[in-house]
């Protein structure tokens, strides 16, 4: 008993370090969206201001109507990927074929490949296509590295729960679809929202992508962001930040919460 | 249902084709020939994406909330600023040329210097169009060598003047009591105070700036306007000044290691005072600087008695713009002298004006000279005393070269 409270408490040092490792760049981040200057030797900054919270929450900036139309894009590409997944995930985790190992190292392929020198292709043959500047050109071009996450985190996930649940839910008369919604889907719930997360975060980082397939005519929140992290305007990047990171964290708990009261799942979640 | 898919395909394909091609060719041919009056009427209503850099907030919120709003009241057309780095925006255009895409997306862009003349060369601009603009012809005095030559190339009107920049000294007043004036002094200064300057290493736009005008006031600016671009040409010219950068590097920050790679870099660097002095090629940069809170109210700037290099931005028409006529309008509007008033008051932008003094009358003078200047800003008249004219661009990736082969890495 003392041996474990011991073991514990070690455990527990060891995870509140790591947990102000992560928390603290962020307490920098939303100290700096407020700071004017912070000149090196203070402690804490010299001056503090509001000019970054203000531009962004004025108006003109459009800031918001674009943070709200990049989560909407955004959530479009991760529910279309995960469409995708799904079935190529179950097909690499449970069957057996030919060429299966190198299915799923081509599956990495987008992410390995340069993004940059492919999207300058993608983009002649969009605009041949008629799809560039467009949505839907947009969302077509984010689920390409969105991808290879979608179908590695599912793939694992199948292959974990594996083929047996299923086969039971067929031999007692459930036809494929009922097996699908009743069976599978609540069992890998879970990996979804991870899937999900992740494919997330990377269809809202992009940048080089959404510029030159949406030319400007699609705004994304990152490429609001972009310019100012460029010019070193630190207060504008800290708040622009901050508010991406807010943005995707409390979409993340809010997503796992239902999908984990609608389950009552016990179970923990692959994030 | 894989042959129905491609057929479909193509048909969309064809089609679009088609339907550009057609809108284009007639609007192409007739807005220069339309007289002024009929183009502000086509313009009326219509909405102008308006692409440039968006990295500084104060710059964006000139065209947000100052000329976004005149052109809806005047004009009742819509401004959508994109903001976008230069290069991302030559991407889309040249692949848009590439495809003969008949209506793209830009209406206006923000340019100058390589990447004019990268536009220009591959066709990928629209005009000649200045000569169209009312404002222009009444304001802008088109024999001045900073109209005619955007970086040693020829504008031919493929370009309106949009604004003027100079390339600054910034300075901490509190802590530097002397500020240099020419190349020599700088580097007294530099000796005396080790570690305490620096400048961000070239290709950086402000960086590459800082070197040719160390090379300017060493061995003078007349011999690059015309110069061969050649490496050995240039190498010969610049000897004295490589020198030079060799003698002050030792004493730089870091001993001249490393060098601040943007000068965004080196900026913050000054606001946190690890070095002295930081360089601008935007006069007014210290106010808005010091506005924002970022510089500390000591900041100032200073140029060398033989004078810095100054340059001219520039507003450019896309070939394939899809609203030529609202890109004329509004960038007829940028050239007036309200707009070019309030993109010269240091609360807005602090953007140098580009109409031709002696064309103004005695009213619109006063708009320009009731415009207070900010605290640490240079007056107009002494930065155009000491205003030279920037090298040709073909120039200067040579000069980069020349200095990432000799400075960085030798002496370690």
């Amino acid at each position: 008993m003392k041996k474990m409270k011991k073991r514990s408490l070690f455990f527990t040092v060891i995870m509140y370090s790591i947990i102000f490792l992560l928390l603290f760049p962020l307490v920098i981040l939303f100290v700096w969206s407020f700071t004017k200057n912070w000149p090196w030797p203070n402690i804490v900054p010299k001056a503090f201001g509001l000019r970054a919270i203000k531009y962004v929450f004025s108006p003109t900036s459009k800031s918001l109507k674009t943070l709200l139309f990049s989560v909407w894009l955004s959530s479009v590409v991760t529910i279309i990927t995960l469409f995708i997944s799904i079935p190529a995930a179950k097909a690499l985790g449970l069957y057996k074929f030919k060429g299966k190992r190198l299915f799923k190292l081509l599956i990495l392929a987008p992410i390995i490949v340069p993004p940059v020198a492919v999207s300058m292709g993608i983009h002649v043959t969009f605009i041949r296509l008629g799809l560039a500047n467009t949505f839907l050109g947009v969302v077509l071009m984010h689920i390409i590295p969105c991808i290879p996450y979608g179908v590695r985190i599912l793939t694992n996930v199948f292959e974990i729960i594996g083929e047996s649940m299923e086969m039971q839910a067929r031999v007692l008369g459930a036809n494929p679809y009922k097996t699908f919604f009743y069976i599978t889907l609540p069992m890998i719930s879970p990996g979804l929202v991870s899937a999900g997360s992740l494919i997330f975060i990377v269809s809202f980082s992009q940048y080089f992508t959404t510029f030159l397939i949406g030319g400007g005519k699609i705004v994304t929140f990152f490429m609001l962001m972009f310019p100012y992290i460029q010019s070193g305007d630190r207060m504008m990047a800290s708040v622009y930040s901050l508010i991406f990171i807010l943005t995707s964290l409390v979409l993340f708990v809010v997503i796992e919460k239902t999908v984990k009261a609608y389950y009552k799942a016990e179970n923990y979640f692959y994030i | 249902m894989k042959r129905l898919a491609v057929i479909l395909l193509t048909l969309v394909l064809a089609l679009n084709l088609a339907a550009c091609g057609n809108q284009q060719t007639k609007q192409q041919a007739s807005v220069l020939e339309k007289d002024w009056e009929t183009i502000l009427k086509e313009a009326k209503g219509t909405k102008v994406n308006f692409y440039g850099w968006g990295g500084s907030q104060m710059t964006n919120s000139w065209i947000d909330n100052y000329l976004a709003k005149r052109l809806k009241e005047e004009y009742d057309i819509t401004l959508n600023r994109v903001g976008m780095d230069i290069d991302s925006i030559l991407n889309i255009m040249l692949n848009e040329k590439q495809m003969e895409v008949k209506e793209g997306t830009i209406d206006v862009v923000w340019i100058n210097g390589e990447n004019f003349f990268t536009a220009k060369e591959n066709d990928l601009l629209f005009g000649p169009f200045t000569d169209k603009l009312p404002n222009f012809n009444k304001y802008i005095d088109k024999d001045s060598v900073e109209v005619k030559y955007d970086f040693g190339f020829q504008v031919e009107g493929y370009e309106a003047p949009y604004g003027k920049a100079q390339f600054v000294m910034i300075h901490d007043k509190a802590r530097v009591d002397k500020v240099p004036v020419n190349h020599e002094e700088l580097l007294q200064f530099v000796k005396n105070n080790p570690g305490e300057f620096t400048y961000p290493a070239p290709p950086d736009f402000t960086g590459s700036a800082f070197v040719r005008n160390i090379i300017y006031d060493i061995v003078g600016y007349e011999q690059f306007l015309d110069m061969e671009p050649k490496k050995e040409v240039v190498e010969e010219a610049i000897k004295p000044a490589i020198d030079y950068f060799k003698q002050l590097k030792p004493y730089l920050w870091k001993e001249g290691k490393t060098y601040p790679a943007t000068i965004a870099q080196l900026d913050n660097m000054f606001a946190d005072k690890e070095v002295v002095m930081t360089m601008s090629y935007n006069p007014n940069h210290v106010v808005s600087k010091k506005q924002t809170g970022e510089f500390p109210e000591t900041a100032s700037s200073f140029v060398f008695d033989k004078g810095t290099i100054g340059n001219t931005h520039f507003l450019a028409i896309p070939h394939n713009a899809p609203n030529k006529a609202g890109a004329l309008a509004v960038i007829n509007f940028i050239l007036s002298v309200e707009a070019q008033a309030s993109k010269y008051d240091p609360n807005n932008w602090g953007d140098l004006p580009v109409l031709d003094n002696d064309k103004l009358n005695e009213e619109e003078k006063e708009v320009f000279s009731k415009i207070k200047i900010g605290e640490g800003a240079i007056r107009q008249d002494v930065l155009l005393e000491h205003r030279l004219p920037e090298m040709p661009a073909n120039l200067i990736p040579i000069i980069e070269e020349i200095w990432m082969e000799n400075i960085p890495a030798k002496g370690e």
